[in-house]
């Protein structure tokens, strides 16, 4: 699903260059469940973004399920993070105006759907994090761990290739996380591929594989018997 | 563009944003406000000034004879120029067909009584023609007539105020009035609302004046409307050839412009226009200025949301937005905005004028209002505005990167 070949990202900063990704080589398959481990500052966000097509590589290249990323304009970069990736952030980057059922329908508009369709996926998704109930309210009326599902719906509601999660539990405690967590293991049961940066360790090991990054280069690939979730909530 | 979902999205974001969204509108529906209410003084000032003209024909022209001030073909400077009743012949056989009514007018202060009564008045003696000339409005009984030009009929015509003074209660029609002793029947009552002065003036035939006067054909001015169908500049060519032969025939220097004056309404319109026409001009650039401050601040508030929307916009190119989409969102929110608030300004400025407008009737203020080519081109430019001011916001905002708004530093 995503082919990664010697890899490399510096971010230029007046007439320094701080050379964050140094040669990274790793490929995901479908339905893996994949965490990207590494103390604060070794490069995981980096990663993530170029992964997410947010970002741009400087060297090696970068293929997403079969298709070449390299030299995407706008339009192309964003028909293809609509088509092949949902993300999942720390601080949830919902949209404060919009009710829950709003934010989850709105990768929903950009494809193109039309408004019944939307509102019945988008209540769909939101039905699975379990927030039915929930579907008119504004973020600011959600709790943390709330909010988390609701942008894991948004994710989702997208039918991605490929989840990608940025420390989806660091703004929460860690009851929240397990549920978060327990969310994320039962989507990746169900055959999504899902990344999750992250720097806890237990976190980590709810994953079924983990990829060590120390320094910008891998120096762990290994995987996991996963711990379940489920068993904390 | 006609997407629902994108209006529904600008509504959205202006319901959630009511403060904003009124900082932003109101500066531009000030704009449009001062802009029409400008434009429709202009107009109140040209109705006005029109209107008082419309008292008399507006295409009356006035002949003075006067003194001249250069000796010419053997006269000496200084000399009264006379007119007689030749010199309105003369105009009658050498104008065929470009005047309309002609009137000679002759004119004198007189006391005048009836019974105990007395007073001083102005009386103008003229012929049947001059009513069409200066529009006397009759309020009782008839004008001097054609019949009583012709056989010299001791008749008058008399102003509202002489019927007050002299005649208190009672109904003048048919009474005798005495002017310099004699006495003339009263046929008329004349009123005049846009000049109470005019209402102590006492009109009679010339024919009978004349012969009172010592059987004179004296004259003091000419009266006429030129052909109506003639514009500017074939009125004022009628009214220089006149001039040129009256001057002609009193032996007036050519370019002595002493000699007699002659007072074209055509060209006072003409003035009036200009003027007013300069007012339009500068009352368009005055409200145009206020208008594109309006914008400029839209514009501002725009650039300053995009800077607040950033978060926002990042997280919709994260999940696909494409640039043309976050345009497209800033620039009919921009133009939507704009468009409604100058509407709210001109639907208040017009407004205000149908409330005010009526009860404004000053000497040389009447009726202002704007018309509805005005409010179109209003209309026009505050679209074309809203996208100028949403133009620049909305390709910043098409520029943000999602990294950049999103990171959480
Ligand atoms: N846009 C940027 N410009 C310059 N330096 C950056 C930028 N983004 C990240 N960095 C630097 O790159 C390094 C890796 O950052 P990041 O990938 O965010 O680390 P992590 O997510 O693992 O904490 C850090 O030293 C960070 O300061
Ligand atoms: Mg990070």
């Amino acid at each position: 699903m995503i082919e990664i070949k010697d890899l490399h990202k510096s971010y230029k900063m007046g007439s320094n260059s701080l050379h964050v990704l140094k040669g990274l080589n790793f490929n995901i398959k479908e339905g893996e469940l994949v965490a990207i481990m590494g103390s604060s500052g070794s490069g995981k966000s980096t990663l993530l973004n170029i992964l997410g097509m947010l970002d741009e590589l400087d060297e090696g290249s970068y293929t997403l399920d079969g298709v070449p990323i390299k030299n995407l304009n706008e339009t192309k970069a964003a028909q293809y993070r609509n088509k092949f990736l949902g993300f999942i952030f720390q601080s949830f980057n919902l949209i404060n105006y919009k009710t829950a059922v709003e934010n989850v329908a709105l990768p929903l508009y950009y494809q193109g759907v039309n408004r019944k369709e939307r509102q019945e996926k988008a209540l769909k998704y939101l039905e699975q994090v379990g927030l039915k109930e929930w579907a008119g309210h504004l973020p600011s009326e959600l709790s943390g761990g709330q909010k988390q599902r609701v942008a894991i719906a948004r994710a989702l509601a997208a039918e991605p290739k490929v989840l990608m999660a940025d420390e989806p539990t660091g703004a929460l405690d860690s009851q929240t996380s397990y549920e978060v967590m327990d969310l994320i293991q039962k989507i990746n049961d169900d055959g999504n591929t899902i990344l999750v940066v992250t720097h806890e360790p237990d976190i980590a090991d709810m994953c079924k594989r983990i990829v060590h990054l120390k320094d910008g280069v891998i120096v762990e690939d290994k995987k996991v018997d996963q711990v379940r979730a489920s068993q904390y909530v | 563009m006609f997407d629902r979902d994108i209006w529904q999205e600008i509504f959205h974001s202006i319901r959630s944003n009511k403060l904003r969204t009124f900082l932003t509108g109101f500066s531009v529906a000030w704009g449009i406000f001062i802009l029409v209410l400008l434009l429709a003084s202009v107009n109140g000032m040209q109705n006005g000034f029109y209107d008082q003209f419309n008292d008399n024909a507006s295409n009356a022209v006035y002949i003075h004879s006067r003194t001249t001030s250069k000796a010419y073909a053997g006269f000496e400077k200084g000399r009264r120029i006379q007119f007689t009743n030749d010199d309105v012949d003369y105009i009658k056989g050498s104008f065929k067909g470009d005047f309309e009514f002609i009137t000679p007018v002759f004119e004198r202060s007189t006391s005048a009584r009836y019974k105990e009564e007395t007073g001083s008045y102005r009386v103008m003696a003229i012929n049947n023609e001059h009513i069409f000339i200066q529009k006397v409005n009759i309020s009782q009984g008839r004008y001097i007539n054609k019949s009583d030009v012709v056989g010299g009929a001791k008749v008058a015509v008399i102003g509202k105020k002489v019927a007050t003074d002299l005649y208190k209660k009672e109904d003048p029609l048919g009474k005798f009035i005495e002017i310099n002793g004699l006495p003339f029947m009263i046929v008329g009552v004349f009123t005049d609302d846009k000049d109470e002065g005019a209402e102590s003036m006492i009109y009679a035939p010339i024919t009978t004046y004349q012969r009172i006067y010592s059987n004179t054909s004296d004259i003091d001015q000419i009266m006429l409307t030129y052909n109506p169908d003639f514009n500017l500049d074939e009125a004022m060519d009628f009214s220089n050839k006149i001039t040129v032969l009256l001057k002609r025939r009193h032996k007036i220097s050519p370019d002595d412009q002493a000699g007699l004056r002659i007072w074209n309404t055509a060209e006072a319109f003409n003035d009036i226009g200009q003027f007013t026409g300069i007012l339009q001009i500068m009352s368009v650039v005055i409200g145009l200025l206020i208008l594109i401050a309006g914008i400029v601040g839209i514009g501002n508030i725009m650039v300053f949301i995009i800077k607040e929307r950033t978060k926002e916009i990042g997280i919709r190119k994260a999940l696909g937005a494409k640039p043309k989409q976050i345009i497209m969102l800033v620039l009919l929110e921009s133009v939507f905005i704009t468009a409604l608030s100058g509407l709210i300004g001109l639907l208040f400025a017009t407004g205000l004028l149908s409330l005010v407008g009526p009860l404004m009737d000053a000497p040389a203020f009447k009726d202002p209002s704007v018309d509805m080519s005005t409010i179109i081109i209003a209309t026009i430019v505050l679209v074309v505005a809203g996208m100028l001011a949403g133009l620049i916001p909305a390709i910043k905002a098409a520029r943000v990167k999602p990294i950049v708004a999103l990171s959480d530093k």
